[in-house]
């Protein structure tokens, strides 16, 4: 196939392209508490390719306009001509300021290894069934339902200047919901995102969504209006890191939208707790413009090391092009959870959608289930909601010494952020 | 457009005569899909037609000695069908056996009444015939109006996408086919306060084309105007407030606080407290809902991604919960009838009940009326986002801008962003006025959970409730 697309290339007349020729299998697995719903696979393959044109832009400046398109298999080389020139052509509409595309790579291909890329994909699936329904012992704490997500794929990706590489992945990753009837029927929902056929782990999330889900169900609607010392754990603290990451995009900084420039104390200039230091993970060894990924130092000691990209924007201020991340690891550390918790505080445990709009710098969300902590008192509360500020809470993080792993996010397990605005279910607190 | 279907059709049959030998019950879902997405932006400008979702491809739907399954693909022939029988086979025998001791949730094969349509919507400017260049053009002419209309704006982002989409529904009995198209466009202004980005957003929707393109212009002023405002926004003192939301956010309300909560794949897993109160009071009887394609909006569709065809559900009726949505497998289940609402993101991902064009009818009131109707209150604005609650009612949505109602009128003070909370028959049955005008939207996508993005469309009239706000 990638053959006939060349020469459908050819014959199109489209000298500059970058293709990715991906393919996915999964098996997938739904659950009603521990009965089967459904099962299903999936075999895709799919060619994805941008096809770009030179044109005279604005002032007589060079300019380069590009379209994506993808292609099937079962196209015929008609097909595949005809889709190709209508791309060609409306590629000199789509025109931006001139920039070279990435640098070419050839490397032989990149194997994954390990159990989830290596084994059947039924019996990986199989396994993460187990992993979860086996701490479904309690009575009062279940799973509600689950879903299973095990898929392999291969990225081969070429271009017209040389580029030719490619790589295997395996992925775990799915949802489960867990709940508690008594006193009152509540439940939690949860994501897994894993790379390898991490059993254990997905054991113990589920373990501690019981726990949660448990102490939801005899939470209170007792939150009262004011600002709390506010803590959050696992997956809420990447959200909230997630601005910093944002920001630091050549996307962002290339159109304005973030003023960051290279040593910008990114936190302020009064920072009185913690300074951040930040890496972007690589978790595939090319981009889908085939830039190879490594780790990146992004903010050290609450100083911007690096800015990041896809390959226009990056080459638009010339820096170098790394690919866009999905997983950011956070170094900073502190005092044990225990500890960071300690004193007067909100532990906000589980929201119905946490968010950080890096735009505006707010953060928030309503909370499903947090810890009341004062006068060494811990009490569960459901209700209310957090509304927060970046700008205002950036000087005085803390960190915990607790680290959290998942497929997007290494770090510090929680943050302790000062004076936060919690909306509660009544009353004022002082 | 969209021919290569006729060609394999008769092969498609014969791949779901070939299943059926095997299987109780085999059905096959064939998605063809146009997709293009064209940007213009500080950032440059972006033309995408790479395909939307999982783009063109196929799943079939067996029911095997354990239950449901299924198969996505997208590569077929007829000399294929052996093949891809073959390897369903082998799938499902090594899942099979992988999943050892456990039990299969008991599920009645569904239902397979004889149907047959083929159907499509009509539009006015096929964005196909007016062109990428026309397209662009276009885009670029209002954003530049956009950023002259204030020196402190800072970028104004336009996008346009169009889908067009032909499914084919194959069973034994089942023979649809329909090609429909929407037509989406978006206008989002920024401007700065120090670090602090502020924006304001207005989109349109149709089911149709290019048409839809001309509202934008007309809604440039109004977009600048309140993005500008936006600079001068403060927290909101959280409390329980007199609200008037506009149909934006009453649509948000209708769709992320109560129709997830009744979607009936809920029901099967006991995760929708709506389960417990049908023919139950849940709302004001100024609230009457519907879900469904009687309306001429983005999710409009003839049938659903599991063959059912789809009509209107009333779900409340003058604030009496009626009916949920329902999927066929879950209809099955809890032995009703599938509403018409089995929705898969692709041909790549399961069906569950999705919502469509979601809405709250009419009343009799005017804005005007119910502003002048509160002492201290606020008019919400533009939702920005919302997550569904169905197990506990709770509401999460937030919206950009409360405007500060006082005496009675709007003081011109702006608070922003706004979390809303609460339980969600609390808000509903405070509602005591409903607006006049109906208004629909469907320029964003609905996710189940974090997931599974389909196309709908939610609104309703401006409506004044009781409202905890944060």
């Amino acid at each position: 196939m990638i053959e006939r697309i060349k020469q459908a290339l050819k014959d199109c007349g489209v000298s500059l392209w970058i293709l990715e020729d991906f393919t996915e299998e999964t098996a997938e697995l739904f659950f009603v508490k521990k009965q089967l719903d459904t099962r299903r696979f999936k075999d895709v393959r799919k060619f994805k390719i941008t096809v770009f044109r030179d044109v005279e832009g604005q002032e007589d400046k060079p300019a380069r306009g590009s379209t994506q398109i993808t292609l099937l298999e079962s196209m015929s080389d008609g097909q595949l001509r005809q889709e190709l020139e209508s791309a060609y052509y409306a590629a000199q509409f789509a025109a931006n300021p001139y920039f070279d595309l990435p640098d070419p790579v050839e490397a032989p291909i990149m194997e994954k290894t390990g159990e989830l890329a290596e084994a059947l994909l039924a019996e990986s699936a199989g396994k993460a069934a187990r992993a979860i329904f086996t701490p479904d012992v309690h009575e009062d704490a279940f799973v509600n339902s689950a879903e299973i997500f095990v898929s392999r794929s291969r990225r081969h990706i070429l271009s017209s200047q040389g580029t030719d590489a490619a790589y295997t992945d395996a992925r775990l990753n799915g949802e489960f919901v867990v709940q508690c009837r008594e006193p009152e029927d509540v439940e939690i929902h949860n994501i897994y995102s894993y790379d390898a056929l991490n059993t254990d782990a997905l054991s113990k999330k589920v373990e501690e969504a019981l726990t949660f889900v448990r102490d939801r169900a005899r939470a209170q609607r007792i939150l009262k209006s004011g600002q709390y010392d506010v803590v959050l754990s696992g997956e809420s603290v990447r959200t909230v890191l997630s601005y910093y990451e944002d920001r630091a995009a050549a996307h962002m900084i290339y159109p304005g939208y973030s003023t960051w420039k290279l040593g910008e104390h990114v936190q302020g200039e009064e920072i009185s707790g913690a300074k951040l230091d930040i890496d972007l993970c690589a978790t595939q060894p090319y981009s889908e413009e085939g830039i190879p990924m490594e780790d990146l130092p992004l903010v050290r000691g609450g100083e911007l090391k690096s800015i990041y990209g896809a390959n226009r924007f990056c080459r638009y201020l010339g820096v170098n092009p790394t690919g866009v991340y999905r997983k950011l690891r956070c170094l900073n550390t502190g005092v044990p959870f225990e500890e960071l918790k300690a004193g007067p505080c909100l532990w906000a445990v589980t929201f119905s959608d946490f968010q950080m709009d890096s735009m505006s710098g707010h953060f928030g969300g309503e909370i499903r289930l947090a810890y009341l902590i004062e006068n060494g008192k811990v009490t569960p509360v459901t209700g209310g909601s957090i509304n927060g500020s970046l700008f205002e809470c950036q000087g005085e993080m803390a960190f915990s010494s607790d680290r959290y792993e998942s497929a997007g996010y290494s770090g510090p397990y929680g943050l302790r952020l000062k004076n936060i605005n919690v909306a509660g279910a009544g009353g004022e607190y002082n | 457009m969209f021919s290569s279907f006729d060609s394999i059709k008769p092969a498609l049959k014969k791949l779901v005569s070939a299943l059926s030998e095997e299987y109780p019950y085999a059905s096959l879902l064939a998605v063809e899909d146009d997709w293009r997405r064209w940007g213009v932006t500080q950032g440059g400008v972006v033309l995408n037609a790479s395909g939307f979702g999982g783009g063109t491809g196929f799943v079939v739907r067996v029911f095997d000695s354990t239950g449901c399954a299924e198969y996505s693909f997208n590569q077929f022939s007829e000399e294929q069908i052996p093949e891809i029988r073959a390897l369903l086979a082998r799938r499902l025998a090594e899942q099979n056996q992988a999943l050892g001791g456990f039990q299969p949730l008991p599920t009645p094969i569904p239902a397979d009444d004889p149907a047959q349509l083929k159907k499509g919507a009509r539009f006015q400017v096929d964005p196909r015939a007016m062109g990428d260049e026309a397209i662009l053009s276009k885009l670029k002419a209002i954003r530049e109006k956009a950023l002259k209309t204030d020196e402190r704006i800072l970028d104004a982002s336009l996008g346009m996408a169009y889908r067009c989409c032909r499914k084919l529904f194959l069973s034994k009995n089942r023979d649809l086919d329909q090609t429909l198209m929407w037509t989406t466009c978006g206008l989002s202004m920024l401007a700065a306060r120090g670090q602090e980005l502020k924006n304001s957003y207005k989109g349109f929707s149709n089911l149709g084309g290019v048409e839809v393109l001309d509202q934008v212009e007309s809604a440039v002023e109004q977009v600048s105007r309140e993005t500008i405002e936006m600079l001068d926004s403060e927290p909101i003192p959280p409390g329980e407030y007199d609200c008037v939301c506009d149909p934006d956010t009453t649509g948000m309300i209708v769709h992320e606080a109560f129709g997830h909560g009744v979607e009936m794949d809920m029901f099967v897993k006991d995760r929708a407290l709506g389960k417990n109160y049908i023919n139950e009071y849940v709302a004001s009887k100024l609230v009457t809902m519907h879900d469904g394609s009687t309306v001429d909006e983005a999710a409009t569709m003839y049938f659903d991604d599991e063959g059912t065809l789809t009509g209107d559900t009333m779900v409340i009726d003058k604030g009496v919960l009626k009916t949920g949505m329902c999927d066929a497998l879950s209809a099955a289940r809890l032995g009703v009838k599938p509403t018409g609402n089995g929705r898969r993101e692709s041909y790549e991902r399961k069906a569950y009940t999705r919502m469509t064009n979601t809405y709250f009818e009419a009343g009799s009131h005017t804005p005007q009326e119910m502003i002048a109707s509160i002492d201290y209150g606020f008019l919400l604005e533009r939702p920005s986002s919302g997550m569904e609650d169905p197990k506990n009612w709770g509401i999460q949505c937030m919206v950009s801008v409360a405007r500060e109602i006082k005496d009675g009128k709007l003081t011109g003070k702006i608070f922003s962003p706004i979390v809303l909370t609460g339980y969600v028959p609390d808000l509903l049955k405070s509602v005591t006025m409903m607006g006049s005008d109906l208004e629909l939207a469907g320029g964003g996508f609905c996710g189940k959970g974090y997931k599974e993005w389909v196309k709908v469309s939610d609104g309703g009239p401006y409506m004044k409730a009781r409202i905890r706000l944060g």
